[in-house]
């Protein structure tokens, strides 16, 4: 049986060779860790808003260096026309007036608070940091959970789909319903490549951005999530492919599941906006189990229990649609 | 080898593809099914090669129930040779071939060139991908993997499709050689030229039923109105006259000065098989 899996397993290798999987997986390592250090963390250090201050009688005496002085009306209103995002204090009058292109105005408001802090003594700023997490070390590790999700939920996803279309394209689906081997070897093999080259790619990704020491104290954790995700995206997307007729109908499902699943679960867990439904989304529990493995923490075994269900479950039914697409005529 | 009692099989209610087929394929037989589309051909074809279960009444395999027979020593015994020429597209001749062949046992697989010059394909295409091979070289390539196993039984659908008369001449006479090894087919066609000069028997079903089981010649004879035709040269005039076989025992009946051709009135095999189900093969 070995035999006959690792003859498979050559075969998945080679088909993902010639698709040029492994170079489109390298190509996005690369691009997300570009992001993350080139883009994301130096975006995250910015002041979320320019202050540009106006104060020719110096009246403010406790300027944050982050303000940036005007000489003039004229220089202020051109500052304001350039960075429309930017916040205007003017300190003529001796008090400070808030000159600033209307947003929205809980936005506005935000940004008013945030200038007018500039004006007060620095200390009195410091918020408390919760946690052993620096800053950087926080952004870097939510932005890594974050692209690992979308790289197996979405590309890795789209990958294995690709592979058996191939496949199912060919017909030698239904060559492998008359060798003699155990039929599910087939799929297993699938899964196999696949599990191996996300958890190297999740390794990777997870070490070139947190940085050796930080990555290989979470790596264990990560691995363990990963390997869930990415048997469960691989199934779906095997069942995916083998219950739809062609490509084209695989990519409005691959929009639903990418849009309409992921979309909120990445809304509910990163931003404020909170889902009451959110709890019943699958994807949901599977993302927050990621990022409990990146930051720490305990994860119920409910969890894992629901988790290992969901794979074996998914596993009959891609069986299911593996034997019906056997029996299908040429 | 086969043999095959009240079998029957439907695809859901009222869908009832098979109504109850009896026949047997004896060892080293070159057994013809022949049928139009729909007609249940592929049907029993999936049964006999443990791709379709839950069929009613018997199947037996090398005397052994197909229920009971779908194990990895059963799909070692056969070679399948699909209607479409199923290969890895991406993969060379020699790269598919070493593939599905790696499934079987060492001692039962038969050498990849020896088989795909058996086949006359070109040396110089046997390391290019497949993707780049019109459609009767993959039709051989397929044809190399449904051997590549030394299997006992054969089971071809349409195995002259896509091929060259040159081509369909070389694969029957495979089919031929590999019969004189003793290896039994089972041949799925269309083609009655196939049908005619390979099958000891066929067998005609239509609507899932068998209407007709005999040698091809014994089929045409029986639909045979036994009547010749004459061709023939009188007092400088050529003339025809058809006439029933057995008025020529004794010579022909008429004055005649050339005798230029005698047609026997034989009905093809096409012929006989409307003649049984009154449609077409297509």
């Amino acid at each position: 049986m070995w035999n006959h899996f690792g003859a498979l397993l050559k075969k998945d290798v080679r088909m993902l060779v010639s698709g040029k999987f492994f170079l489109l997986a390298l190509g996005f390592l690369l691009l997300y860790t570009a992001y993350v250090n080139l883009g994301y963390l130096r975006f995250m250090q910015m002041p979320p808003y320019h202050v540009y201050l106006y104060d020719p009688g110096g009246t403010q005496t406790q300027v944050s260096p982050l303000v940036q002085p005007v000489p003039s009306l004229e220089a202020l209103d051109a500052a304001l026309l350039e960075d429309a995002n930017g916040v205007g204090l003017d300190a003529s009058t001796g008090t400070v007036q808030l000159v600033l292109y209307r947003g929205a105005e809980g936005v506005d408001h935000h940004r008013a608070d945030y200038a007018l802090s500039l004006l007060g003594p620095d200390s009195s700023r410091l918020p408390q940091i919760l946690g052993s997490n620096t800053p950087e070390q926080k952004a870097r590790k939510e932005i890594t959970c974050e692209l690992l999700f979308f790289e197996l939920a979405a590309v890795g996803f789209l990958g294995i789909a690709g592979v058996l279309f191939q496949e199912k394209g060919m017909g030698v689906i239904r060559v492998h319903g008359v060798l003699p081997l155990p039929k599910e070897l087939f799929l297993l093999s699938k899964l196999a490549v696949f599990l191996l080259c996300d958890l190297g790619f999740a390794a990777l990704l997870t070490l070139l951005n947190l940085g050796l020491l930080d990555g290989a104290a979470v790596l264990p954790a990560v691995l363990v999530q990963t390997a869930f995700l990415s048997l469960m995206m691989a199934l779906v997307g095997l069942l995916c492919a083998l219950l739809l007729k062609d490509f084209r109908q695989f990519t409005l499902a691959y929009l639903v599941i990418a849009i309409f699943a992921a979309t909120p679960v990445f809304l509910s867990a990163n931003t404020s906006v909170k889902l009451d439904w959110i709890g019943g989304h699958p994807f949901y529990h599977v993302y927050m189990g990621l990022k409990t493995a990146y930051f720490g923490g305990t994860v119920s075994p409910a969890y894992y229990l629901g988790a290992a269900g969901t794979v074996v479950l998914l596993f009959l039914m891609v069986r299911l649609a593996f034997r019906r697409e056997m029996r299908k005529e040429g | 080898m086969i043999e095959v009692r009240n079998l029957t099989f439907a695809y859901g209610k009222g869908k009832q593809a098979l109504h109850g087929l009896d026949f047997t394929v004896e060892d080293g037989e070159i057994f013809g099914f022949l049928g139009p589309n729909g007609s249940g051909k592929s049907t029993t074809q999936k049964i006999l090669t443990g791709i379709l279960k839950g069929h009613g009444g018997r199947v037996s395999l090398f005397g052994q129930d197909i229920t009971t027979a779908r194990s990895q020593a059963f799909f070692q015994t056969i070679g399948v040779l699909f209607e479409f020429p199923y290969l890895y597209a991406n993969l060379s001749a020699v790269d598919n071939l070493n593939y599905f062949a790696s499934f079987y046992p060492r001692e039962q697989r038969r050498a990849v060139g020896e088989v795909l010059e058996r086949l006359d394909l070109k040396p110089d295409a046997w390391h290019k991908p497949v993707a780049s091979y019109s459609k009767g070289m993959r039709q051989r390539v397929s044809m190399a993997r449904a051997l590549i196993s030394s299997p006992r039984l054969l089971f071809l659908d349409e195995p002259t499709s896509g091929l060259d008369p040159a081509g369909a001449v070389l694969f029957r006479s495979i089919i031929q050689q590999e019969r004189a090894k003793g290896t039994t087919v089972f041949l799925t066609t269309h083609n009655m030229m196939d049908a005619d000069l390979l099958c000891d028997r066929v067998a005609f079903i239509v609507g899932g039923r068998l209407v007709a089981l005999d040698t091809p010649k014994q089929l045409k004879e029986e639909q045979s109105s036994r009547q010749v035709t004459v061709d023939y040269l009188y007092q400088g005039r050529r003339e025809t006259r058809t006439l029933a076989a057995q008025a020529l025992e004794a010579g022909l009946p008429f004055p005649c000065d050339e005798l230029i051709g005698l047609h026997t009135q034989e009905p093809s095999l096409e012929d006989v098989f409307i003649q049984y189900t009154g449609r077409g093969l297509s």
